[in-house]
């Protein structure tokens, strides 16, 4: 009997055991993750002078943040070169930058705040500016409101209404994605053309230089991924248009802008100008091997495009077509682009939101510091400092950036909608059937009925 | 005064007791979160925001184009992949089971090894494989066969068979160990026999080897069936559910209405009830079909 007693209870400790392995593995799972450069240089700096204590920030004497964003090469880049701005005058301040893919903070994001475990956040996150409505109407509880805590005066007002949900600021704007034409100038001379032939012009006269250009260097003009709509959705917008109307119900039949953005893209393929491939790396391929004479995307891309160093200097930066027909159409556009959001699980929102303010929001110093990957700044100050008025080399010497704040003042305000991703993806079904051959107009009533039925909850 | 326990009794607290810790962790971590599911399937709203509303999502399933969609495409996939998979699989078996094959270990170990590989990697690069300037379109018109890359991911009918030869690439070699596991239970003298008797190979395989394997066929049948309705890597990593969504599958459209979109759990929900249901009658059917033993 004894014995028995002994076997039930091993067992019962076993059980035990193994449920508490489990949520061990989580914690100190979170903890590795956890350790990070950023952390332990500046956290030796916080235990050399131990002034400006703040009781509520975990342990003593440190200010500590917690920030998930996904490019080394950029937006990390950019917390990090903050952190250190901040640092000077902050010494005991400490951030950790955890890189997590946009993918994985919209799907950590939504875990989160549908289990109700909203601890499981880090202070602040990037978040892409077209996904910012609607998690924030999808998750009210896991953001905090930012108005009255920064100074959106001093930003571009098309950015801010990104992160603006019935009044309130829930976002900080951080990067601009002005789209810019970027073409490889050794390309365009061996067919004959300059830059400036391609500046201020519609697209019908870029499919009829491009055809050229196909014609003499065998190369397209444009690359872009196959069954998106990237380049649908900047076409769209530098005219001003929209997937929905101001109501916010679906707009994609009667669209007359869209309709004829649908014609030009479909166009832009039969005649071999542009040509789709299957993924993202793919893309970034055809810029960096030289297969193809160009590309158009937000600024931000032009830290991909200096990946290739031996492409330096046979690239320039215009501004993109315009569609030939709108009213509207003008030759600019914003293509993603981000803001950062603070949580609610955040248990130092002054700290946070006076880190964001002094950086993101305050510091022209700050923006000229991570103006050479392409952050160009949507805080206005920023764009009467020096730094943009000097030229990069990769880009044959020109001042690119006062360009590219210039094109950013031109763009058109448009209305992107809490369905976007569903009009994103419905519009690139459409557009992948009427490349192959059918209907414009039967498939944007196609897309009008997949988008409505999203929207039927 | 606590009762003495018969033996019978004993023998038994003894097996609960070791099967209790099991019990416990699949009750908590599977059936819970399963009886929560079907319970946010009969619920509507935006993202926390949710109310019942009944069948509602159920029927509304069927009136979603993009579902089904990806409906058709599943069962495209399993009425194609799943016969040639499993064929593939128990003629490689047969043939590996051979007592006078050389190297046996080696081959058995190279057909096993794609499943050994990580779903998501192998889907990239299949991706990269097939890409325009991939390595398969490098072969062909190095031979002469192309004159340029051709786009396999970017057309309807060639995606989907690049995701069925990436299925059988990658699981063929499981379903053969189950065959080969299987055949080591039949006993070699009854080839012999068969063999004194005049039966040529094809009719040992045919009239010996299906029949004495049948219920690891059925077996493999269902998981191929279970796995398939459920695929979600290949559409989402290979293809992204593209073009046109000509390979998504139902597991990708989930994944898509709860965090891509405007999260819809209560909607997801009822799809992933719909995957069950679907599971359980094909492997109902093929129970009913393939075990004749009563």
């Amino acid at each position: 009997m004894k014995k028995k007693l002994v076997s039930t209870v091993l067992t019962a400790a076993l059980t035990v055991s193994l449920l508490a392995g489990c949520g061990g593995g989580t914690e100190t799972a979170s903890n590795s993750a956890g350790t990070d450069e950023t952390t332990t240089k500046a956290a030796s700096a916080a235990e050399t002078s131990g002034d400006e204590a703040q009781a509520d920030a975990g342990a003593a004497g440190e200010e500590k943040l917690t920030v998930w964003c996904w490019d080394p090469a950029f937006n990390i880049n950019a917390m990090n070169k903050a952190a250190e701005v901040y640092q000077k005058d902050h010494p005991n301040f400490v951030l950790e930058v955890v890189e997590t893919p946009w993918e994985d903070v919209q799907t950590k994001l939504t875990t989160a705040a549908t289990s109700g475990n909203l601890d499981t956040l880090p202070d602040i996150l990037l978040m892409q500016d077209a996904a910012f409505q609607k998690n924030v109407i999808s998750y009210p509880d896991a953001f905090t409101d930012l108005t009255g805590k920064l100074d959106y005066s001093q930003f571009s007002a098309g950015k801010v209404g990104f992160s603006t949900v019935d009044g309130k600021n829930y976002g900080v704007p951080f990067d601009n994605g002005a789209v810019i034409a970027s073409y490889r100038t050794d390309l365009l001379e061996q067919a004959g053309y300059k830059i400036s032939d391609f500046e201020n012009i519609t697209w019908s006269d870029f499919i009829e230089k491009g055809k050229v250009v196909l014609e003499k260097t065998g190369k397209p003009m444009l690359s872009c991924v196959g069954g998106e709509s990237d380049i649908i959705v900047m076409m769209l917008q530098s005219a001003g248009g929209s997937f929905f109307g101001a109501d916010g119900s679906a707009q994609l039949v009667d669209n007359a802008i869209l309709e004829e953005v649908m014609s030009t893209y479909a166009e832009l393929v039969k005649s071999g100008v542009l040509v789709e491939v299957n993924d993202w790396d793919s893309y970034i391929g055809t810029l960096n091997s030289g297969t193809v004479a160009g590309t158009m995307a937000g600024c931000w891309i032009m830290a991909s495009i200096q990946a290739a160093d031996d492409q330096a200097g046979n690239w320039s930066i215009t501004n993109m077509p315009k569609l030939d027909n709108a009213a509207t159409a003008t030759n600019y556009a914003n293509q993603g682009g981000s803001s950062w959001a603070i949580t609610s699980n955040c248990k130092n929102v002054d700290l946070a939101a006076d880190f964001m303010g002094a950086t993101f929001g305050g510091s022209v110093e700050f923006y000229d510091a991570i103006l050479n990957t392409g952050a160009i700044a949507c805080y206005l100050p920023a764009g009467d400092s020096d730094a943009y008025g000097a030229s990069n080399d990769f880009f044959g010497g020109e001042a690119v950036y006062a360009k590219i704040i210039d094109f950013a003042g031109q763009i058109p305000a448009c209305n992107t909608g809490v369905y976007f991703y569903e009009a994103r993806d419905a519009v690139a079904t459409a557009i992948t059937n009427i490349v192959s051959g059918a209907d414009v107009a039967s498939e944007l009533q196609g897309a009008q009925d997949t988008v409505n039925f999203a929207m039927g909850q | 005064m606590k009762k003495k326990l018969t033996l019978g009794q004993k023998h038994n607290l003894t097996g609960w007791t070791f099967l209790m810790p099991a019990v416990v962790l699949i009750v908590a971590m599977s059936f819970v979160p399963m009886v929560q599911a079907l319970i946010l399937s009969f619920k509507t709203g935006i993202g926390t925001n949710m109310t019942y509303t009944g069948i509602t999502n159920y029927t509304r399933m069927f009136k979603d184009a993009v579902f089904m969609q990806s409906l058709k495409n599943n069962f495209f996939y399993l009425i194609i992949q799943v016969p040639i998979m499993l064929i593939t699989a128990l003629v490689l078996a047969s043939m590996l089971n051979n007592k006078d094959l050389k190297f046996k270990g080696f081959f058995r170990t190279a057909i096993f090894l794609p499943c050994a590989t990580s779903l998501v990697s192998y889907a990239i690069i299949f991706r990269s494989l097939f890409a325009v300037d991939g390595f398969v379109n490098n072969v062909l018109i190095n031979l002469g066969i192309l004159h340029t890359g051709y786009n396999f991911l970017g057309h309807p009918l060639s995606a989907k068979i690049i995701i069925i030869v990436a299925l059988v690439w990658r699981w063929t070699g499981y379903n053969m160990v189950f065959y080969l596991a299987g055949l080591q239970n039949i006993e070699y003298s009854v080839y012999e026999a068969a063999k004194i008797d005049g039966a040529s190979p094809f009719q040992s395989f045919r009239k010996i080897t299906v029949p004495l394997l049948k219920p690891t066929i059925l077996l493999t049948a269902i998981m191929s069936t279970n796995g398939t309705l459920q695929l979600f890597d290949e559409s989402m990593n290979l293809t992204n559910g593209g073009p046109a969504n000509a390979t998504i599958t139902m597991s990708h459209y989930i994944y898509n209405v709860s965090f891509k979109y405007v999260p819809n759990f209560g909607y997801a929900a009822s799809m992933s009830y719909m995957i069950l249901m679907l599971v359980a009658v094909l492997a109902f059917i093929q129970m009913k079909v393939g075990d004749k033993r009563d």
